[in-house]
């Protein structure tokens, strides 16, 4: 992307901030949306990829906590992984959509999430096995939990990112990629 | 969407009302830490009444403390229900199947829903208490010492302040989006779950365009007026720490060691 002012940025972030909390209550209406649709990481994805990897990790960090705050959900108990895991995302997309450049919006887009996505799993999947629940974590239930039950939200999750991108370039929201390309 | 504001600002001149906002939220970290420490029923019952003299003291109704509570019911009894009947195999009641109902999973299921509740409570009173923007300052004012190895925290604070803002504003538009859904054929009340998802999932874009939208404007009239980030900002001054806020933190504290202490003891121990 080509850069954007620090106060936008700034109010940005903020924004998707706030979508972490809003989001997941708009899915609550789907019945265990939250581990099957995983609606609060689309906000952290999508800062990370348009702001940079600094805004990506806060709303990472800061946006499960946020949302524990103020709806009580995720739980306290699984807010510490929740966190690694979002601040993983937000960091790895800041960081692959600075470092990748096709000159193709699209393949950048899909490479830096399906990076940004598997070491968030990766991560968190290890802060679970060392720190958070050493002895009951297996590569099975890590399998089952962070690829299994949530396929729906990594479809959706591939599906909706670069769309949404593509929506906020094309309404002149953010800047374009590649000016030259028109994308 | 209705519910959403939960932990909303309530306006009030109670003790609680009154307490400096950085020990308020120092006393919120601390109190979450105690609850998390507590193993023992005398720790429960004190943690309890400890947190209803609070409730008491901020002069909030028991139906608005007990708010952010309200949606979890399900949680609470699922919780309790799996660690009942899949937690402890050995000392299990009976066995039938899979399930293996026993007191230990029980208690166990009772002590996660307890801290949550708990958990819940105290902070529901804390943001019910304290202006967003005062939390804000809080929250920069404490992690203010990271500023000395280069964490921007005054704009941290900032992005926190404008979030927790937007909060309200995007729960009513993604509301307005839902109705618009609605008329559209949408189904949200339906009885199956993917028609639900079908009527959900085409919200997303549009939620994300109007937020990015007022962000948009927001961010245009702050540079508009002159705004270039935190650095070298002025802002009111707060007051100085008073008795009553240094008496608030010393209960707290108070309370924290008096847990560790039965922890250590292991006085009338549940698990």
């Amino acid at each position: 992307m080509q850069e954007m002012s620090v106060v936008k940025k700034s109010i940005f972030t903020a924004v998707c901030l706030a979508l972490c909390v809003v989001l997941p209550q708009a899915f609550h209406a789907v019945p265990n949306a939250g581990s099957v649709y995983l609606p609060m990481h689309i906000p952290v994805l999508l800062c990370g990829l348009i702001c940079g990897w600094q805004y990506g990790l806060l709303c990472g960090l800061a946006g499960p906590a946020l949302s524990t705050l103020f709806t009580g959900m995720p739980p306290v108990a699984i807010l510490p992984v929740m966190m690694i895991e979002c601040a993983v995302y937000g960091l790895m997309t800041g960081l692959m959509i600075k470092i990748i450049r096709t000159k193709k919006t699209y393949v950048d887009l899909y490479l830096s999430l399906i990076i940004a996505m598997l070491s968030g799993r990766v991560v968190a999947g290890l802060a679970r096995a060392l720190i958070f629940a050493p002895g009951n974590t297996t590569l099975a239930t890590w399998t089952a939990s962070y690829f299994v039950v949530s396929l729906p939200g990594i479809i959706i999750q591939l599906l909706l990112i670069p769309s949404i991108v593509f929506a906020l370039m094309k309404a002149g929201l953010i800047p374009m990629r590649y000016p030259q390309n028109g994308s | 969407m209705k519910s959403l504001p939960t932990g909303i600002f309530i306006p009030g001149d109670s003790p609680i009302h009154r307490l400096d906002s950085s020990i308020k939220l120092l006393a919120l970290f601390i109190t979450v830490v105690t609850i998390v420490l507590v193993n023992s029923f005398l720790g429960y019952v004190i943690m309890i009444l400890f947190i209803m003299m609070i409730a008491m003291l901020s002069g909030i109704s028991l139906p608005v403390a007990l708010n952010a509570t309200n949606k979890l019911y399900w949680f609470f009894i699922i919780i309790l229900l799996m660690n009942t009947f899949f937690y402890s195999p050995e000392d299990a009641w009976f066995s039938f199947w899979v399930f293996t109902p026993s007191m230990t999973g029980f208690t166990y299921g009772l002590t996660v829903v307890l801290r949550v509740f708990l958990a819940l409570v105290i902070s529901n009173i804390l943001t019910s208490t304290t202006p967003p923007m005062e939390i804000t300052h809080a929250l920069e004012h404490l992690i203010s010492p990271f500023s000395y190895v280069g964490i921007p925290t005054g704009q941290i604070a900032m992005i926190l302040s404008i979030a927790i803002q937007f909060i309200p504003t995007l729960a009513e538009e993604t509301d307005t989006i839902r109705k618009a859904q609605m008329t559209r054929g949408a189904r949200f009340d339906s009885k199956k779950i993917t028609q639900k998802a079908e009527a959900v999932l085409p919200m997303v874009i549009p939620i994300f365009l109007a937020a990015f939208k007022r962000a948009d404007e927001l961010s245009v009239a702050m540079e508009a007026r002159g705004y270039r980030g935190v650095s070298g900002r002025t802002k009111k001054s707060s007051r100085p720490l008073l008795v009553g806020d240094y008496g608030a933190l010393l209960i707290v504290l108070l309370v924290c060691l008096l847990q560790i202490a039965l922890r250590l003891i292991n006085l009338t121990r549940t698990y």
